[in-house]
């Protein structure tokens, strides 16, 4: 403790903090323009000097350290003359205008506290506004040389767009396009916007005089990181959005999708009435028709065909507190474990494999630990694309000289900045990961106490391992027997190493062995249980982590509890029996649904059809289907083909709830705005076709908060999350009781399963989707930054301005034989279907590998897609489709 | 700032990038205190597309790239510890160094342990001949006792201001002293490398050092096992593009490093974060040039010389206006009047106005206080400074607006613009005194005052607060003449 006067009084405050958070923590707040928590101090516009006694000259309260007994004034006369002069010197150069239009930039404020409006002498001009970019407005004129935009851009997304350039008086701030701000590699994330203390950059969408007139904190509804916002509205209307600062997954930061994507609640095309489909055409009906309609049709099926010719889809785009409930519904109301969710496509290779070694299916760590490891291994994941807050603070790490390995078929961004890439050829990660674990253990890198203290079947495994030897491995990844190794030396002894991977991983035939072998690195070298190491999923969407881990999975129920297991602490809280037959999981009930022994699906906040691989036998299903319920905020691809009954769905601005993060962070999102027109929240409808269906009785919750103490009594770990604590933040299970402070780090002292967990010996299966003469190109599909999954949202925001249409990524090489151009439209043909697109030359793919995103539905990616799946959950293989191409003769075709 | 290095941006900051100095003149103090003999060529100075703040030939000024003529360089010392080489006729070869004696430090420094010859020059007294005067022993510990895998020795060889030309002549008539101390440097902190950060505005100084560093690499002084010792040491030369601050250490840390050559935030200083955020010892060219000398005479020696707190000999630089303009070394305790009127001679014509000892950042001498005696504490008393050593008399010929106008000029041209009273408090006085030289004396006497304290009180650097001791200084012993200014 540091004891020390400030204006006369004594404050006891910590050590190891600057002059200015001791002027804020006690309340004795002075001007900054050129600070912001998030960066560095810079000591740039020196309007928080102080006078601290023994000193001579004022000191920069932004930059300097507090001492044991300083005497600091912050508000002497002196000081505040020279802040005036200051301050005025910056105003003969500044236009006058913007101080209306913005009233509440940090400058502005300043300038009338000071009194100095008339000393706004600068002129506006026309040739400093670039209004290229579509979410932002420049207006250089009105920048006052803090360099918050260049140095957030630097320290904080790693991005370097806004470049300094001359000096002194003479100094500009400009986009690294040397052209226009739209043809910069701005990646959209609006960080230095929300930086700048004067109008210089500003949101289009704040430019008009009507300002937010409330501000609502809630949870991003994109990708699983996490990221807390605060969302301006007036008059029930989305006009803006913001980091919330002290957010502990984002830390006052977010995307170009969760700051400014948010137009799609506002579409012209969102569905806000009940619709019955009829005669082939929709007809808006009332809540109570469509309610009527859907029980009275999942009645007649169920007592026809039992009750597991139903299956239910979760949503990851909706609550925990939904989820569970779509869970509950299937098991109570329904009565089957026909339930499941997108997880399927995705993680639950993840799930499986880290709940069967280490007794729990959820990342290990925090993203906090990012900034603590001293070795990052990126498999299969492209987070500056698809996660782009996590990209950014890897990126951060890797700027600072931490060395990161990426494993990836394609050179993706962070690949750029690795101190190791291995571009193995995709469905060969089983082999390279046990060839790290064999360089390893050949080179006794191994963690000898470690495994002694919490791994079995070491014997076994090291017998096993030798024989996967870096040059055998290398042979069937194309990456150089040396490489693997330079990455095994890495991983094992510049600890401690942190594991992220994606859905590189396990969109595999050995998705869940692949996670497997991850997880037997993490042990071999003591990488799990302790600070910045860990393995850990990026979770793809917002809440598919709580989707799956609420029970929307046939066969586990909350809390990743399987059903022998959870079967008397339900009966006994749902006061209601659970099914005993084995539930279908998604791709089963396609498969049940084509022979005709699955009649109904309801799917929430998920279009089937297009996101489903092999298009074409998703087809097949739902055309056998008798019902098919949509609740959804628009009329998906599934809706339009196969939809029988359409119940519009709130989206996450709109209703109350709790997210689950990557890293097992449950959050609060807040009603904003109210829903439009008729649509509800998820949980609302489907309390109502429970009650329609007789089974009120267990769905008589009033509030989201409700369902959530449901939750907190059927699942042990998350039973000290309460909404009163999460008022004050997310916080981390296991969180067991109301005093526990969250979990950052699991694994410490035993696994969930126990004292030791088991290595795996996993041998390599290839895939039979191999290139042949007829289709020799490996395709891999994934996501890009500007749009998001099946682009149900970021389709209809400006983001396509960004990013208008799916592309075909094609070696250079590959191109030039082929005699293709940039931009040409090429014919993509599979075993399994085609698919037109324009193709992208690109050195980021190599020779006979294509790269894809699926996100709009006039491509229709996955009518190509590969019909084989994971050998444990049957997660489909994404990342591996033969495929060759041909140019169309077509027009180039409108995206 | 961290930044992308080396992109076209990072080169905008600079006003001579790929620019040759060759023919062009100079508008440098000396020039500007001179501008009266060669009006033609000042006008050229003035309106040239890159502005040239000092070539370092102030003894012939208004001078030009193209100027081939010497100044007297002479010893007025008990001992010479930097000069006596260059007396002597110079060694720009190896040969002719060793010929004098030289790499005999770096041999007798090999043989002792790094912790010796860190106490050695701890106990000389020497002090930073850049400006500000820091003891020398003290950074070198700091940095022998930094933790860190590497760390750098840097030679500041951009000796920006104006009045100096010091470091110009040491390094281009007896260029292996840099080197030789620069390896004495690195034994002693514990670096393998170094660098020489020299200004563009010094062309033959680089021809010299590097045809010097090959020969010094080739002859074993630089490479691997220096002089059979388990020491291995190189030094690069890094070429400045025009730009004052980056004689300021951490903008030319930055500089080094491929970034914008901000000023940095300090602490953490460069003894702890330096360049590439390694421990490193920055040191001007005659703060090292006095090192073999030291290890080889001793600190008693050393210490011997001098006064006060200011020990050893400095040497000084006069320009054109003096009788005999030239390069002395003195004594630290020497009288300024000494210097003016005994080295120097006087002025050629006109009476004496004052004199800018250390660059345009420093408080101007009035005759009245010449018998001020030559040290650090001493100038700093009368709100001048030792600075750099340059000495720059002004006649009658330049009234006390046109200096303010000069000189505020020059520190908005060269601020980096990273604080605001400097980047726009400078920029601001020069445009007071520019309608002050047209006649236009507004009541802008508040405004100047305000900026001059704010100046003073807010800057970052040197820059900054230099321009306000000199504004200082102005306003105490000019003070009639600066009312006169805003009447």
């Amino acid at each position: 403790m540091l004891r020390v006067t400030i204006n006369g009084q004594t404050y006891e405050i910590d050590e190891s903090v600057t002059i200015l958070h001791a002027l804020r923590a006690a309340g004795a707040d002075v001007p900054t323009l050129c600070h912001d928590e998030r960066l560095k101090p810079y000591g740039g516009c020196r309007l928080c000097i102080v006078q601290v006694h023994g000193h001579t000259r004022p000191v920069t309260a932004c930059d300097t350290c507090l001492a044991d007994g300083m005497v600091i004034d912050t508000h002497t006369p002196e000081i505040e003359t020279l802040r005036r002069t200051l301050l005025k010197l910056i105003a003969h150069r500044y236009p006058a205008d913007p101080l209306q239009q913005f009233p509440d930039k940090e400058f502005h404020r300043l300038i009338r506290a000071y009194g100095l409006e008339g000393e706004l002498r600068g002129a506006a001009d026309a040739t400093l506004i670039d209004d290229s970019h579509p979410y932002i407005h420049v207006d250089m004129s009105q920048c006052i040389d803090c360099y918050r935009c260049v140095r957030i851009c630097e320290e904080v997304q790693g991005q370097f767009v806004w470049q300094a350039w001359n000096r002194g008086d003479a100094t500009r701030i400009r986009p690294d396009s040397h052209t226009t701000f739209r043809e910069s590699t701005c990646v959209g994330c609006g960080a230095c916007v929300d930086t700048c203390p004067t109008g210089a950059l500003e949101d289009k969408a704040l430019l008009t005089p009507d300002k937010p007139t409330a501000w609502t904190r809630t949870t991003c509804p994109y990708c699983g990181t996490g990221c807390e916002m605060e969302v301006g509205t007036r008059n029930e209307h989305i006009i803006a959005v913001k980091p919330a600062l002290d957010a502990p997954a984002s830390k006052g930061h977010l995307c170009v999708k969760g700051r400014y994507a948010y137009d799609f609640v506002h579409a012209d095309d969102r569905i806000t009435t009940p619709m019955i489909r009829d005669n082939g055409a929709w007809k808006s009906a009332s809540w109570e028709e469509a309610i009527a309609y859907t029980a009275e049709r999942l009645q007649t099926i169920a007592t026809r065909h039992g009750p597991d010719s139903i299956g239910m889809l979760g949503s990851s785009r909706a609550t925990n507190e939904e989820n569970y409930l779509t869970q509950k519904f299937a098991r109570v109301v329904l009565g089957t474990n026909n339930v499941d969710c997108c997880a399927r496509v995705c993680h639950t290779p993840t799930a499986a494999a880290m709940k069967m070694m280490l007794g729990t299916g959820a990342s290990t760590n925090s993203f906090d630990d990012i900034e603590q490891a001293h070795t990052l291994l990126i498999c299969g994941a492209n987070p500056t694309e698809n996660h782009p807050v996590v990209g950014a603070r890897i990126k951060q790490a890797a700027l600072r000289g931490v060395p990161l390995i990426v494993i990836d078929p394609r050179r993706i961004e962070l690949a750029d900045y690795a101190a190791l890439h291995l571009a193995l050829r995709p469905g060969t990660n089983v082999p390279l990961l046990n060839a790290m674990a064999c360089a390893i253990v050949e080179e006794q890198l191994h963690d000898e106490h470690f495994l002694r203290e919490r791994v079995s079947d070491w014997p076994q495994f090291e017998k096993f391992i030798k024989q996967w030897t870096p040059e055998r491995a290398a042979a069937l990844c194309d990456v150089d027997a040396n490489l693997i190794r330079q990455a095994a030396r890495l991983y094992a002894t510049n600890k401690p190493a942190m594991s992220f991977h994606g859905l590189g991983i396990t969109e595999h035939t050995q998705g869940t062995e692949s996670v497997m072998c991850l997880v037997n690195l993490a042990l071999l070298t003591g990488n799990i249980g302790k600070r910045g190491a860990g393995i850990n999923p990026l979770r793809g969407q917002n809440n598919v982590q709580g989707a799956a881990h609420m029970g929307c999975d046939p066969g586990t129920l909350t809390g990743g509890l399987s059903i022998k297991d959870g079967q008397s602490l339900f009966e006994r809280v749902w006061r209601a029996p659970l099914p005993v037959t084995t539930g279908l999981n998604l791709l089963q009930m396609m498969d049940a649904a084509a022979q005709g022994n699955l009649k109904a699906l309801w799917a929430i906040g998920y279009d089937v059809l297009l996101t489903n691989a092999d298009a074409h036998t998703t087809r097949q299903a739902m055309k056998a289907m008798e019902l098919v319920i949509v609740q959804d905020m628009f009329l998906t691809e599934t809706a339009k083909s196969f939809g029988s009954v359409f119940l519009p769905a709130a989206s996450s601005f709109e209703k109350d709830g709790t997210f689950m993060n990557a890293e097992r962070h449950i959050q609060r999102i807040r009603k904003a705005i109210p829903p439009p027109g008729q649509a509800k929240p998820d949980w609302e409808i489907i309390c109502g076709i429970a009650r329609a269906m007789g089974k009120g009785e267990f769905f008589k919750f009033q509030s989201a908060e409700d369902i959530w103490n449901e939750v907190r009594a059927v699942w042990a770990a998350g039973n000290g999350i309460s909404y009163q604590r999460l008022e004050h933040g997310g916080l981390q299970w296991p969180c067991p009781t109301e005093n526990h402070p969250g979990t950052q780090i699991m694994h410490t002292e035993s696994f969930a399963l126990g004292k030791q967990a088991a290595l795996r010996r996993v041998d390599y299966r290839p895939t039979a989707e191999t290139v042949s003469e007829e289709f020799p190109f490996l395709l891999v599909t994934g996501r890009t930054l500007y749009q998001f999954n099946a682009g149900t949202m970021t389709l209809r925001t400006k983001n396509i301005v960004l990013r208008p249409c799916d592309v075909l990524d094609i070696s250079p090489a590959d191109a030039e034989r082929l005699g293709l151009r940039n931009g040409d439209q090429v014919k993509i043909t599979s075993r399994y279907g085609e698919a037109e697109l324009p193709i992208n030359i690109t050195a980021a793919v190599k020779k006979g590998e294509l790269f894809a995103t699926f996100h709009t539905p006039q491509v229709f990616l996955n009518n190509v897609t590969s019909a084989y799946r994971d050998r444990y959950v049957k997660t489909p293989e994404y990342k591996v489709t033969a495929v060759r191409i041909e140019k169309t003769h077509e027009e180039k075709k409108p995206c | 700032m961290q930044t992308k290095p080396h992109e076209p941006h990072i080169a905008s900051f600079y006003h001579l990038p790929g620019r040759s100095v060759a023919d062009s003149p100079c508008q440098g103090m000396a020039c500007f205190a001179a501008r009266h003999l060669d009006p033609d060529r000042w006008h050229t100075a003035q309106t040239q597309a890159a502005r040239i703040y000092c070539l370092g030939k102030c003894y012939a000024a208004p001078a030009a790239g193209s100027d081939t003529c010497r100044p007297s360089i002479e010893i007025h010392a008990a001992q010479s510890v930097v000069l006596k080489h260059i007396v002597a006729g110079g060694a720009r070869t190896v040969q002719s160094y060793t010929g004098h004696g030289g790499y005999t430090a770096l041999t007798q420094a090999l043989r002792t342990t790094p912790d010796t010859i860190v106490q050695t020059i701890e106990h000389s007294g020497l002090r930073g001949r850049g400006g500000a005067g820091f003891p020398t022993g003290r950074k070198w510990r700091a940095v022998f006792q930094a933790s860190g895998d590497k760390k750098f020795v840097v030679a500041n060889a951009d000796e920006g201001d104006p009045g100096a030309y010091i470091d110009r002549f040491i390094m281009e008539d007896d260029p292996h002293v840099l080197i030789e101390s620069l390896a004495i440097a690195g034994y002693a902190v514990g670096a393998s490398k170094a660098y020489i950060y020299l200004r563009s505005e010094y062309p033959e100084s680089r021809t010299i050092l590097k045809q010097a560093l090959a020969d010094a690499r080739q002859q074993g002084y630089l490479g691997d096992n220096i002089l059979d010792s388990r020491f291995s040491f190189d030094i690069k030369l890094v070429m400045g593009q025009g730009s004052y601050i980056c004689g300021e250490e951490t903008a030319l840390l930055n500089s080094i490093e491929g970034r914008r050559p901000e000023v940095r935030v300090r602490p953490p200083y460069p003894t702890e974060s330096g360049l590439f955020g390694k421990p490193t010892l920055v040191d001007n060219v005659e703060t090292l040039a006095a090192i073999p000398w030291i290890v080889q005479q001793g600190a008693e020696a050393y210490r011997t010389l001098g006064f006060s707190n200011s020990r050893g000999t400095k040497l000084v630089s006069l320009n054109s206006l003096f009788n005999r303009p030239g390069l002395y070394e003195i004594e630290f305790g020497m009288p300024v009047r000494h210097i003016v009127e005994q080295l120097g001679g006087g002025l050629k014509a006109g009476k004496l106005k004052g004199v800018i000892i250390g660059g345009p950042l420093a408080g101007m001498i009035p005759p009245q206080l010449l018998d001020t005696p030559f040290g650090h504490e001493e100038l700093h008393a009368i709100g001048a400074a030792v600075g750099h050593g340059g000495v720059v008399a002004f006649d009658e010929h330049t009234s006390i607006a046109a200096l303010i106008h000069h000189v505020f000029s020059f520190g908005a041209y060269e601020s980096c613009g990273k604080c605001t009273p400097c980047r726009l408090g400078s920029r601001r006085i020069e445009q007071i005194f520019e309608n002050v030289l047209q006649g236009d004396a507004s009541s802008a006497k508040a405004e100047w005052d305000d900026i001059a304290t704010a100046l003073a009180s807010t800057s970052l650097c040197g820059l900054g607060s230099g321009l306000a001791e000199f504004a200082h200084s102005i306003a105490k012993h000019y003070a009639q003449e600066l009312k006169a200014c805003f009447a």
